[in-house]
């Protein structure tokens, strides 16, 4: 029996096929029926014009896609001989930034998506304040962001060379204000104790501690059992280098390096119906990407305790999401707190961007995993862009014989409400998928 | 409970950038309790996007966000049905965003097909060409206050005077320029050096397009706090017709003299004041704004 649903409000919308034997889902494909075809859209164009249309692929993460562009230009120079020089400033900000949207993406996740799914799963309704609750939060980290790139979403405000602000202490007295209000309100509202004492936990006793949303998320989502739905491949791959994220794949407890030209696009499998997005691997293997895959990576401590009891289950996943949120609040509360306002905003490239030709690739890690843009310069103007986004990873349709990360974490449910929810722990990002 | 308006929020060739541009609206609460939402693509709403597509539905409000694409499918439906059967029970059609307003950013997906609702770039074509319905917040995305603004007005009945692009005048009157921090430096030409400093005017070699661009980026700051040109980004243009331009780092100029002149001023007289304003050499304006800036 096979029995095709409609997933609604991910950035769009999927159209998932689940097959049933047993009464459990034996296999299920992942279509994507939207692309707007931004790489050709940015073929033919202008390298700077790059910082205005990539941020446009995605509304919610446009500002890890803006990141993703200016290294890519920034590796057409150093690939020929010229690497830019970047101030640490610029290079804090721009990290600094980033790290802003991932909190925004992460809380708005776990109040617009997660909690009102688990309620809705377990059947305990919750007032439509909740997702309110998420998006005023996540104006908050905006705001802290658009102090130093103008505005969010479509801030152009990176570029090759560096960033184009020249703050101030009164800036960045202003976005501490902001970050200060939003560690409150996480304190206050989701998790009962102070962010330092949540960031150290050591053990999943810790969590006794925890009062606040958090504690009802957790508790539903071992009520609905998810501790034991939505295992994966167990394999994790980080390839953006950031202060919190080193370039690496984790397989069998063993972590090594990565290099990107072991990645790969191949088309998605489907069953009597078009779908936009094309999967990505790593060796031929697919890996999954985004939180969970950091915080494993990065061995954070708490993340590991719950992976020894709960592997990479949908609880894990979602646990994980959730806990970064606290690493990257204090991680960029100290970014903040580093920038040297002496140093230059932007060091002028020598040579001109109009005169530059070669390769480049650019990878960040955006809130759902790595990102990757790689793009050919002729005289700069772009003869060839290519986006791999995290969902690509994640999301990946693939057949029977090797499924994709997301489809064998629904393999083995035992209702369609129960998958759909491992599927949207994932954070699905049409928009991104396709794009 | 008051009989709410109802407000349907459809998506066309979007990135969902209005979507999470509005989700920052400090008001949120307001519009969820003035309006009954019968679909949005993230907040809570009486229907799925599978029972709006059946069109059974009728609708006070439509907000469109997205370029219009007649042969998209939403949920199985085609866009140019959807838009036909909610369009004509709307009293007020939104088009929300450059995309959807003129064709923005995604009409270059397939540019024989995509249009805004109501206008092709500037000329008027589209399902709801000269529609007296349509309101046109463009902008890439649109700021949260406009959207607001424009909701509240309906709310309380007050009419929205639009201006020839169906855009509210009070809203796109005024210029991304009006309110810039760097306003002082453009009245005495004096350019920014390069990116990456507070002092100086885009305008001249960076691309800015403030002067041209109908747009209160720097009246009603962006998430409260800032705006491009703030923060040292040329504004792109992002609310006119035009939008994206190509270069839009640098400005096109013809024997260093800016090809497009600040909104309705002859090139004659911007050439003469710019060249008498340009020979003054202000010493303050030359300098850093700050003591020890680098």
């Amino acid at each position: 029996m096979i029995i095709r649903k409609w997933i609604e409000q991910i950035e769009g919308e999927a159209s998932v096929q689940f097959e049933f034997e047993n009464n459990h889902i034996s296999f299920a494909t992942i279509a994507f029926p939207h692309s707007r075809g931004m790489e050709a859209i940015l073929e033919s164009k202008p390298a700077m014009d790059a910082l205005v249309i990539t941020p446009r692929v995605c509304g919610i993460c446009g500002h890890s896609h803006l990141f993703s562009a200016v290294r890519a230009i920034e590796s057409v120079y150093e690939n020929g001989g010229k690497a830019l020089e970047i101030s640490q400033k610029a290079e804090i900000i721009r990290e600094l930034t980033l790290t802003l949207e991932l909190i925004q993406n992460h809380l708005k996740w776990l109040y617009m998506v997660i909690y009102p799914e688990l309620s809705h799963l377990l059947q305990r309704p919750i007032a439509d304040s909740c997702r309110l609750k998420g998006a005023y939060a996540a104006s908050l980290a905006t705001k802290a962001l658009a102090v130093f790139a103008g505005q969010w979403p479509h801030s152009s405000y990176m570029i090759p060379g560096g960033v184009t602000c020249d703050p101030t202490h009164v800036d960045v007295i202003r976005a501490e204000g902001f970050l200060d209000e939003l560690i409150r309100w996480f304190e206050k509202e989701l998790i009962g104790i102070t962010l330092d004492e949540y960031i150290r936990f050591s053990s999943r006793k810790n969590f006794l501690k925890v009062t606040g949303d958090m504690e009802v998320i957790e508790n539903m989502l071992k009520k609905a059992n998810m501790q034991e739905q939505g295992f994966s491949y167990d394999r994790y791959l980080a390839m953006g280098e950031h202060g919190f994220s080193k370039p690496s794949k984790l397989v069998n407890k063993r972590i090594s390096k990565v290099d990107s030209k072991f990645v790969t696009l191949e088309e998605a499998y489907t069953i009597n119906e078009k779908t936009y997005a094309k999967n990505a691997l790593y060796q031929k293997n697919y890996f999954e990407t985004g939180p969970l895959a950091r915080t494993m990576i990065d061995g954070i401590p708490f993340i590991k305790q719950i992976y020894k009891n709960y592997r990479d289950s949908t609880y894990t996943r979602v646990m994980a999401r959730s806990y970064e949120a606290a690493l990257l609040l204090a991680h960029s509360k100290k970014l903040l707190q580093s920038i040297n306002l002496n140093e230059p905003s932007y060091i002028q490239p020598l040579k001109k961007i109009a005169t530059l030709s070669g390769e480049g690739i650019g990878i960040v890690e955006a809130p759902r995993g790595s990102l990757i843009h790689s793009v050919v310069l002729k005289n700069g103007i772009i003869e060839k862009y290519k986006l791999i986004t995290p969902t690509q990873w994640n999301l990946s349709c693939g057949s029977p014989e090797l499924a994709g990360p997301a489809q064998k974490a629904m393999i083995g449910a035992d209702s369609i409400e129960t998958a759909t929810f491992t599927f949207r722990a994932f954070d699905v990002c049409s928009v991104c998928t396709t794009h | 409970m008051k009989l709410r308006p109802k407000l349907l929020w459809l998506q066309g060739v979007t990135c969902n950038g209005n979507t999470h541009s509005f989700l920052n609206y400090p008001h949120l609460s307001y519009i969820l309790e003035t309006f009954e939402f019968l679909y949005h693509p993230l907040l809570p709403a009486t229907y799925t996007l599978q029972e709006i597509a059946s069109c059974t539905q009728s609708c006070d409000i439509l907000i469109f966000e997205g370029a219009y694409d007649p042969r998209m499918m939403r949920a199985g439906t085609r866009m140019e049905t959807l838009l036909q059967y909610y369009g004509a029970k709307a009293s007020t059609i939104i088009a929300l965003g450059s995309c959807a307003s003129f064709g923005g950013m995604f009409k270059q997906s397939d540019p024989e097909y995509i249009t805004g609702l109501g206008f092709d770039r500037e000329i008027s074509k589209g399902p709801f060409a000269k529609s007296n319905k349509l309101i046109n917040l463009s902008g890439c995305p649109i700021h949260p206050e406009w959207l607001g603004y424009t909701l509240r007005m309906i709310a309380t009945n007050k009419v929205i005077l639009i201006d020839e692009m169906n855009r509210p005048q009070e809203l796109y009157s005024y210029l991304a320029h009006h309110g810039c921090t760097r306003n002082e430096y453009f009245e005495w030409k004096v350019d920014a050096e390069h990116f990456g400093r507070k002092e100086g005017c885009l305008f001249y070699k960076q691309g800015c397009r403030g002067p041209m661009t109908h747009a209160s980026c720097n009246k009603i700051l962006w998430n409260d706090v800032s705006s491009k040109t703030r923060v040292g980004s040329p504004c792109f243009g992002c609310t006119e017709p035009d939008f994206p331009r190509v270069n839009m780092f640098e400005t096109k100029t013809n024997m260093s003299i800016p090809q497009d002149v600040p909104l309705g001023i002859s090139k004659r007289s911007y050439l003469t004041l710019a060249g008498i304003a340009k020979s003054f050499h202000i010493a303050r304006l030359e300098k850093r704004l700050l003591d020890d800036n680098t």
